[in-house]
């Protein structure tokens, strides 16, 4: 009797599940990021908002790529559901408040995935992942700067949120 | 189980409601519930025994309308689509589950008996 199963996919089911959690996951940080960037062009942080513009635009790279990934694998890749995402903020630096907090969220995410890996012996999903060890790794990183200049800059001097706007634009560039 | 049987039906589960079989000539697995009969690739099948597991018993149980007696289960291509009561969801969610178990069972096997590395190690 063959392998049925097994022909059909490398992937472990427990795996297969964290890969569309992580897939659901990139999607909806592409669906914060959007919102973000909506609020920051209508309150006049244009270069701002084209940076983030562009993260959402990374994040929906980032969920397509699991999404592709599993059912290569010959997994069953579950399109996520559009979550509601929040569209107010309190402040500019309330956004990157809530940006770096999302990036901490996303790498605890990925490091779960690679966990169970290595308790199912699936290297190659293992390998996989370890792209995304290191565009979170990136992306903590700009988060964090992107506060940092909040500190650098006087939000509330002549220009700071000028100067802000244009700071944080420049970011990974 | 016998397994590298190869291109024979074999069943690989059995209750009172149906029965269900793996065909290695075609790659599928054969459902047969109450009399109807359909046939799945693995992923489709698996999709379909997760819907089923899905289902929420207890809400249809506690919800009085009569929209809530009878659920549509529905499989890829309409393979299977029919409206069940709980009754008959829970002997499918039977069936499928004993199904997958079987699927399960014998891919341990092929993996424990087709380990070349162990006959090396003696
Ligand atoms: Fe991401
Ligand atoms: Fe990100």
């Amino acid at each position: 009797m063959k392998d049925l199963l097994r022909r059909n996919t490398a992937l472990n089911e427990g795996v297969e599940k964290l890969l569309n959690l992580q897939s659901k996951i990139e999607c909806d940080a592409s669906t914060k990021y959007l919102a973000m960037a909506a609020w920051l062009d209508r309150n006049g942080y244009v270069e701002t908002a084209e940076y983030m513009y562009k993260q959402s635009e990374e994040e929906r790279e980032h969920f397509l790529k699991v999404f592709k990934y599993i059912t290569e694998m010959g997994g069953i890749a579950i399109t996520p559901d559009v979550s509601k995402v929040q569209q107010e903020f309190e402040s500019f630096r309330d956004v990157f408040e809530i940006a770096l907090q999302n990036e901490i969220t996303v790498t605890n995410a990925v490091n779960k995935v690679i966990a169970k890996c290595r308790l199912e012996n699936d290297y190659a999903t293992e390998e996989f992942m370890m792209w995304y060890v290191k565009e979170q790794r990136e992306e903590e990183k700009n988060a964090r700067r992107a506060l940092e200049l909040f500190d650098l800059i006087d939000e509330d001097s002549a220009c700071g949120k000028f100067e802000l706007d244009k700071q944080i634009a420049k970011i990974g560039v | 189980m016998a397994v590298n049987n190869n291109f024979k039906n074999d069943i690989l589960f059995e209750s009172k409601n149906g029965y269900s079989y793996q065909c290695d000539k075609t790659n599928s697995i054969i459902i047969n519930f109450s009399g109807i009969t359909s046939k799945y690739k693995v992923q489709d099948f698996l999709i379909f025994q997760r819907k089923v597991n899905s289902v929420d018993i207890l809400d249809m149980l506690y919800d009085l309308s009569d929209k809530c007696d009878f659920k549509l289960i529905e499989t890829t291509q309409k393979k299977f689509s029919r409206n069940l009561t709980i009754c008959e969801i829970v002997q499918l969610r039977e069936l499928l589950n004993g199904t997958k178990f079987a699927l399960v069972l014998n891919s341990m096997l092929n993996e424990v008996l087709s380990d070349v590395a162990v006959s090396y190690l003696d």
